[in-house]
């Protein structure tokens, strides 16, 4: 709060007391630098300036005024009418308010920099050289030309299509309307939709209580059963220890989809397991079919350890590695059984180091995709709104928006994920030892 | 000095940067002028709304010169090389004019809808009709002008219907059609009874009463059961829609109302459907549990060649798979491969589908039958709206919609064409499943978008139906005439809210 007010201090302070060239680079970028000699760095902003200047005439304000309108002529390719894409010039949009956003900030550190320069020829120093600027940008400043491309990066693949897809959501994109039609802005209604609509709600819950048992439940048996196989593993009393590591990231190397579509053969009533079942003169049991509500999730449940528990597994392994052998026999020596050593000494030092893993862990099981899709896929039932007893939210909005195309909607639910997900995830990070003791080194 | 200096280049820089803007803002005149520009054009668009496309617009009947078009064709022609045959001999032909038509090398599925635009897609495009007429909503694919092609005679009216759609009160052709898809019964000749011409053939037409009746293939499957443990009659997985709602079909149910395109009215339950379901479940209760689930379309094959099937229903183009498996078991009995393929092509018959009772009850003596009507759909080639040379294209089409081609698409990949000179030529299935859609004993697949949501829902209703012939007598859901109402009814509402409960944003 302090450090916000000193920040909102100092640049009025720049305003008030900014002397003529502040106020010169106030007017044009750039030109403050110019009247105090700094050629290289005034050109510079003044290259921006032109460059940011001939984007949005070229485009930048048309593609605003598009992200406003989100188009207003509609194509019709049989009478040769190019017309507007709505879903590009919602792109091209967030594009161009993301450069007026860049734009802004050259702006604000073009007149912080004129103003810095000001106060040095004030104390009676002399502006910096263009080339002890630069130099700057490989010793104080070096952080900020390492982080440059990747903080691009993340902007454009990261934050580009996250802002598209919450633009989405206020939108009527989907359905009958997709390109060529034209989308509209409809505001909040599909959060209004989503809340109102009478078969939407009833299945909204249902879904998101047996979405949350399932990423609890997951997650704890991943985590476990990793690190119980890593503890049984790390025993000196087992023999050919890298044989047995290497079975578990068998399963992991294989590709996911291929795994669930194996396991939905096997399962299935023509699998072995049901030949098995069927040639002990059993009938035949349904472990997918429309009936199995729990039988399906369990095996889920198994299916998704299956192929998490590895990673889990190789985690706790290296980390166990780190334990302090001492801790542990002096801990035996004060009479500590295997369990009170688990339970006391191992669990906090592993839990200490992979909570944040736990939590990624969380999201992943939460947003599970691949599991009930692959193994119970293709089926709606009774009660539930286009959707399965197995399904997850993320396979629901699947159904509402790949299948049904109601494009919207489905990023609508996805920022109710989104926003699920991550009070899930702070509040557990935050209450946790990784945050609170963050600079203990155990 | 050195200080006015810099104000002087500041100054300059700055002079330039606003005359620099000037010139954008010249340059914004400019596109404002555009914006008029567009304004007018956004006018012609709507006063153009109302009127209908003028297809001269499109094909001016000059061909575009030096020009490569893309075509996206199904993998078997690929795979079989037809394909190679058909651009080989269509670029030899338009040589002169420089056209060069290419294989688009493309998914056989992808969608136009997405790649078009962005200048992705293939000029020329097969496809089944479900899909090349999704895209006539954005108007994706050109309407084509098949009155002045040479196959238009030849092809029937009902496989025109397929690709027909009325804009704005004229009526266009979307596509063209070449090929028919249906469902076919697959039996072993082999497995007939060897008394089947003296207690299997009541009518004396030489065909066993199994493959004509489906009360007759439900005694036979009931004797081949009570025969042998693990040995079956006919199988196929219900949970499929395209083969289980034909019985649906048969009984007065339909996709969608008024001739498949009003989304609004669904007609799962339509009728008697009910009964349709009854038939599929009183089937259901001679087969094992893989009826529920993909198992016997996974294995009807290898099931059906060492004999625990005696007959399955599936479309026409897997012949091939069945043969190849009959062959191999017949190898392992022993046999040369010539002995096992003469033998295997003598044994496998694939046929037109069974009637059904009329009365929907497959245990009654002497029943009135009535035709099954089978989902089928139809291929076509359509073209287009992002190509830059729809005449080009057209030529395509015509060249690749010929007798000469038909004829050689038939004896390479073994299609039933929409062609009825080639399908009297051809004789056998090509001219059975001609004549079935000539009969109107096969329902088309909706040529409407909406035909994406009836999938999962009557998808589901089937394996539950299917389940319910394994369901203890107290647990059963569909035991009665109104259960099956019921849930037919529950099929339609789930399409109805995938379709309408979203569409009014």
């Amino acid at each position: 709060m302090k450090k916000k007010k000193m920040r909102t201090e100092g640049v009025s302070q720049m305003f008030l007391h900014g002397g003529k060239n502040v106020r010169a680079s106030m007017c044009l970028m750039g030109l403050g630098q110019l009247l105090y000699g700094q050629i290289g760095k005034g050109l510079l902003y003044l290259f921006v300036l032109a460059l940011a200047v001939f984007y949005f005439v070229q485009r930048g304000f048309a593609d605003i005024a598009g992200l406003i309108t989100l188009g207003t002529k509609e194509a019709d390719t049989w009478l040769g009418i190019e017309g507007d894409n709505s879903v590009i010039m919602l792109l091209m949009g967030i594009l161009s308010v993301i450069a007026a956003i860049c734009l802004l900030v050259c702006y604000l550190s073009n007149v912080k920099d004129a103003y810095e320069t000001q106060k040095i020829c004030e104390r009676g120093g002399k502006p910096a050289s263009f080339r002890e600027d630069l130099k700057q940008f490989l010793d104080k400043k070096f952080y900020k030309t390492v982080l440059f491309l990747p903080i691009l990066g993340v902007c454009v693949f990261n934050i580009l299509p996250i802002i598209f897809m919450i633009a989405i959501a206020f939108t009527n994109y989907g359905g009958t309307i997709v390109p060529p039609k034209l989308v509209d802005w409809v505001g909040g209604s599909n959060f209004v939709k989503l809340a109102t609509l009478s078969q939407f709600s009833p299945t909204f819950l249902k879904i998101l209580s047996w979405n949350i048992i399932w990423a609890v439940l997951s997650t704890a048996l991943n985590y476990f059963a990793g690190l119980g196989l890593a503890l049984l593993l790390n025993k000196d009393c087992v023999k050919g220890k890298a044989l047995w590591r290497a079975f578990p990231v068998l399963a992991y190397a294989v590709p996911g989809f291929i795994t669930l579509l194996g396991f939905k053969f096997m399962f299935s009533y023509g699998g072995p397991i049901n030949q098995i079942i069927t040639g002990m003169g059993q009938k035949a049991v349904g472990f997918l079919d429309i009936d199995a509500k729990w039988i399906a999730r369990l095996i889920g449940l198994l299916v998704n350890a299956w192929i998490s528990v590895p990673s889990i597994m190789l985690l706790a392994t290296g980390l166990l590695s780190n334990r302090d052998a001492s801790q542990m026999e002096s801990a035996k020596i004060d009479g500590a059984n295997a369990f009170q050593q688990f339970r006391h000494i191992t669990l906090p030092f592993v839990l200490f180091s992979t909570t944040p893993v736990l939590i990624s862990q969380f999201i992943g099981n939460f947003n599970n995709f691949g599991i009930f899709f692959f193994l119970r896929g293709g089926l709606y039932i009774d009660g539930y709104f286009l959707a399965s007893d197995t399904d997850l939210l993320i396979n629901w909005l699947y159904n509402l928006s790949i299948n049904n195309n109601y494009y919207s909607i489905g990023a609508t639910i996805s920022l109710v994920i989104f926003v699920i997900t991550s009070l899930i995830s702070l509040s557990i990070y935050t209450g946790s030892a990784s945050y609170r003791e963050e600079d203990t080194f155990r | 000095m050195r200080k006015k200096g810099y104000r002087l280049l500041a100054g300059l820089l700055c002079i330039g940067l606003l005359s620099g803007c000037g010139g954008n803002a010249g340059g914004n005149d400019g596109k404002g002028s555009g914006g008029n520009s567009a304004g007018t054009d956004t006018q012609n668009a709507q006063t153009g709304d109302g009127a209908a496309a003028d297809l001269s617009n499109i094909y001016t009947g000059e061909l575009e010169r030096n020009v490569t078009i893309r075509v996206l064709e199904n993998d078997t022609a690929i795979e079989q090389g037809y394909f190679q045959e058909l651009i080989d001999a269509f670029n030899e032909a338009y040589a002169e004019y420089g056209i060069v038509a290419v294989d688009a090398n493309m998914d056989q599925y992808s969608n136009l809808a997405d790649d078009g635009p962005y200048g992705y897609g293939p000029d020329v495009l097969y496809q089944a009709n479900d899909v090349l007429m999704k895209y006539v909503d954005g108007k994706h694919i050109y309407p084509i002008p098949v009155q002045n092609l040479e196959c238009y005679a030849q092809i029937p009216d009902r496989a025109w219907e397929a690709y027909r759609r009325e804009i704005d009160g004229t009526t266009y052709y979307m596509a063209v059609p070449v090929n028919v898809q249906t469902s076919m019964l697959y039996y072993r000749k082999d497995l007939l009874p060897e008394n089947w011409e003296t207690e299997w053939d009541d009518n004396g037409n030489g065909i066993p009463d199994m493959v004509e009746s489906w009360s007759a293939m439900y005694r036979f499957s009931k004797l081949r059961m009570e025969e042998k443990e693990g040995q079956y009659g006919y199988m196929r997985s219900m949970y499929d829609v395209y083969f289980s709602s034909s019985f649906l079909f048969s009984y007065g149910g339909y996709v969608f109302g008024n001739n498949n395109t009003d989304p609004s009215d669904l007609g799962f339950s339509a009728g008697d459907s009910w009964m349709g379901a009854s038939v599929l479940l009183q089937q259901a209760s001679l087969m094992n549990e893989g009826c529920i689930d993909d198992t016997i379309t996974v294995n009807a094959y290898s099931k059906l060649a060492d004999g625990t099937y005696f007959a399955t229903m599936t479309t026409p183009d897997v012949y091939t798979l069945f043969l190849k498996e009959l062959i191999l078991a017949y190898q392992g009995q022993g046999m040369s491969e010539e002995e096992a393929r003469a033998l295997a092509e003598e044994n496998l018959v694939m046929t037109k589908v069974p009637m059904l009772p009329a009365s929907a009850d497959l245990t009654e003596e002497n029943p009135e039958l009535i035709p099954l009507k089978t989902m089928g759909g139809v291929n076509g080639y359509g073209i287009s709206a992002y190509t830059k040379a729809p005449n080009a294209c057209l030529a395509f089409v015509e060249f690749a919609t010929s007798y000469d081609m038909i004829m050689r698409r038939c004896e390479l990949l073994g299609i039933a064409p929409a062609r009825s000179d080639v399908a009297s030529q051809r004789g056998g299935t090509s001219e059975m499943i001609y004549q079935s859609l000539e009969e109107g004993n096969v329902v088309l697949m909706p040529s409407i978008t909406e035909v994406d949501q009836i999938w999962t829902p009557a998808q589901s209703f089937f394996s539950d139906l299917a389940k319910d012939a394994f369901r203890e007598p107290g647990e059963r859901k569909y035991d009665d005439p109104d259960k099956l109402k019921a849930g037919l009814t529950q099929v339609d509402t789930q399409i109805y809210d995938a379709i309408f409960t979203l569409s009014g944003n």
